[in-house]
């Protein structure tokens, strides 16, 4: 069991996402970056879609083993150590932590978010079907907000420290963006007509950033206007993950995982659910670029990416001896 | 109108106006679509909005275009004028309001922009049967249709960084409760203690999409 001595910047409870409920106006909530979460799953042996973990954004938490267990990590790099120990913790692995010491995440070094679970997740409750924060509803994993001091997180399957030492492989399909700009594939959105001709074109040829005015709701890009007089606001419609919004501003939103269920601005493109991953690793500051793909090639990418994945699952070691006994 | 809305979803567009019949057939599409849906099938909750649907499908299981011609069958299907809710007008579910002073705010301001008293503005806004037509915004927030024209006022020239959850609020041609503490930008008028929104309840939503709602003032 471990104990928050101080949360950091924003650190909540997620798992794939809420399902039930989009149609009541609760967002789908869940891990910004699926593939960390999904290779979690895996590295925990939690039910798929409903194992929690926690997701830390920029800067991590620090946390009082209060019990001895196993805590598994993926995402981007926070350089988990434990000082008592002078021991670093490895991202893509389960690694036994003992009663008594402190486990200590930084700044992220490369990307945004850092899951972090236990044996079978993270013992919260399933709300409407998921262990999610509903962060715009304030129900869902720890009382329906980002963590406090004072917060415990418990295993599912306490006691349970056979995982130890299990990891992906060195070719983990996890994405944490390096080289800079971060290409994200988009594809045509519904009202890319009500623009003036061109503007996919012109959202592709920009170089965007990452404002630092971005949270789990949506990603501000920073880059030139985008002239689109003609668009206006919208009778408001249901909104996805990844649809990129264009306020009478110019400035594009790119939605994330707590968006809206519905919302009013046009959506010239979205981007291709197999960058999604990247998506939530974009960090204030990031640069962006576009390339605009099908629809059928989005969904072919997606479907390699999936198998990529199930390659690499199939390639995960298990290391018992690992770092139980190191 | 069907259209792929990013790679795992369609958007079903069935006009372009807040209108009773329009949302009737986006809602009877809706159910038709859950009806069929099974735990194993490739399409997920829809969510309806006023005109539109979004109908997310597994990519895995099915690609865009034969996602497409399923729910265009099914649209064929619909027909042309929607039965509400199974032909019966359904009972108003009744939502008991306390209008005015610190529990409504805005009512004064609303009567002073309208040229109505106070009175004048109760009474319109509990004479009248509204529909849900979609909930969205936040969990449980329930855009409720059509206000009079006689109380239509603009939102708050500053949103609220704090509105109390249970308040009665207007903004245009809509009414709504927030269900919910949060920022919002409606004018209130009044306050209810109806238990709009409770995640652990089944349904968890006091009010769905399609529904009828009159609200009762309720004298302290």
């Amino acid at each position: 069991m471990l104990e928050v001595l101080s949360p950091g910047l924003s650190s909540i409870v997620v798992d794939a996402g809420r399902r039930a409920g989009t149609d009541l106006g609760v967002p789908a909530g869940g891990a910004c970056d699926p593939l960390a979460l999904q290779m979690l799953e895996r590295l925990v042996d939690g039910e798929p879609g409903t194992t929690a973990a926690l997701e830390m954004t920029l800067t991590g938490a620090t946390f009082t083993v209060r019990e001895t267990c196993v805590v598994a990590l993926t995402g981007a790099d926070m350089e988990a150590h434990v000082p008592e120990e002078r021991r670093d913790l490895s991202p893509g692995a389960c690694s036994l932590v003992r009663a008594g010491t402190t486990l200590r995440f930084g700044a992220a070094v490369d990307g945004a978010r850092t899951y972090l679970s236990m044996a079978g997740g993270l013992d919260v409750p399933l709300v409407m079907g998921s262990r999610s924060t509903c962060l715009a509803g304030g129900f869902g994993g720890v009382d329906g907000r980002a963590l406090r001091t004072g917060d415990r997180l418990r295993s599912l399957r306490r006691g349970d420290v056979g995982l130890a030492g299990r990891r992906w492989s060195a070719r983990q399909p996890g994405v944490v963006p390096g080289a800079q700009p971060v290409r994200l594939r988009i594809v045509p959105g519904p009202h890319r007509k009500r623009f003036a001709p061109g503007m996919l074109d012109r959202l592709a040829h920009a170089l965007w950033t990452v404002s630092s005015r971005s949270d789990r709701v949506g990603l501000m890009l920073d880059g030139p206007p985008l002239g689109l007089a003609a668009a206006g606001d919208l009778l408001s419609l249901p909104m996805v993950w990844g649809a990129i919004q264009v306020p009478a501003d110019g400035q594009p939103i790119c939605l994330l995982t707590d968006h809206q269920t519905v919302g009013g601005y046009p959506v010239p493109a979205v981007v291709a659910s197999v960058d999604r991953s990247s998506l939530g690793q974009l960090r204030p500051g990031d640069s962006v670029r576009f390339e605009v793909v099908s629809t059928g090639d989005a969904r072919a990418l997606m479907l390699d990416a999936q198998a990529a994945f199930a390659g690499a699952l199939a390639a995960m070691s298990r290391d018992e001896v690992g770092e139980a006994l190191a | 109108m069907i259209e792929p809305y990013g790679d795992e979803a369609l958007l079903i567009t069935l006009g372009e106006s807040i209108d009773e019949a329009i949302n009737d057939r986006v809602h009877w599409l809706s159910k038709m679509i859950r009806s069929r849906g099974r735990a194993d099938g490739p399409f997920g909750t829809p969510v309806p909005a006023y005109a539109s649907l979004l109908v997310p499908f597994d990519p895995t299981r099915v690609n865009v275009e034969t996602a497409t011609t399923e729910i265009g069958s099914l649209l064929m299907a619909l027909p042309a004028l929607v039965p509400t809710e199974g032909s019966q007008q359904p009972t108003p579910i009744e939502i008991g309001v306390h209008y005015g002073d610190a529990d409504g705010p805005d009512l004064a301001a609303v009567a002073e922009q309208t040229g109505l008293s106070p009175g004048q503005v109760v009474e319109a806004h509990s004479s009248t049967v509204y529909r849900v037509f979609m909930l969205g915004f936040m969990p449980g927030f329930a855009y409720l249709g059509t206000l009079p024209a006689g109380i239509s006022v603009p939102r708050r020239a500053s949103p609220r960084a704090r509105v109390p959850a249970g308040s009665v609020a207007i903004a245009e041609r809509q009414t709504a409760v927030y269900p919910s503490v949060t920022p919002g930008g409606w004018q209130i008028i009044g306050w209810t203690d109806a238990p709009l929104w409770d995640p652990n309840r089944a349904p968890p939503s006091l009010l769905a999409s399609g529904q009828r709602v009159r609200f009762l003032p309720l004298t302290d």
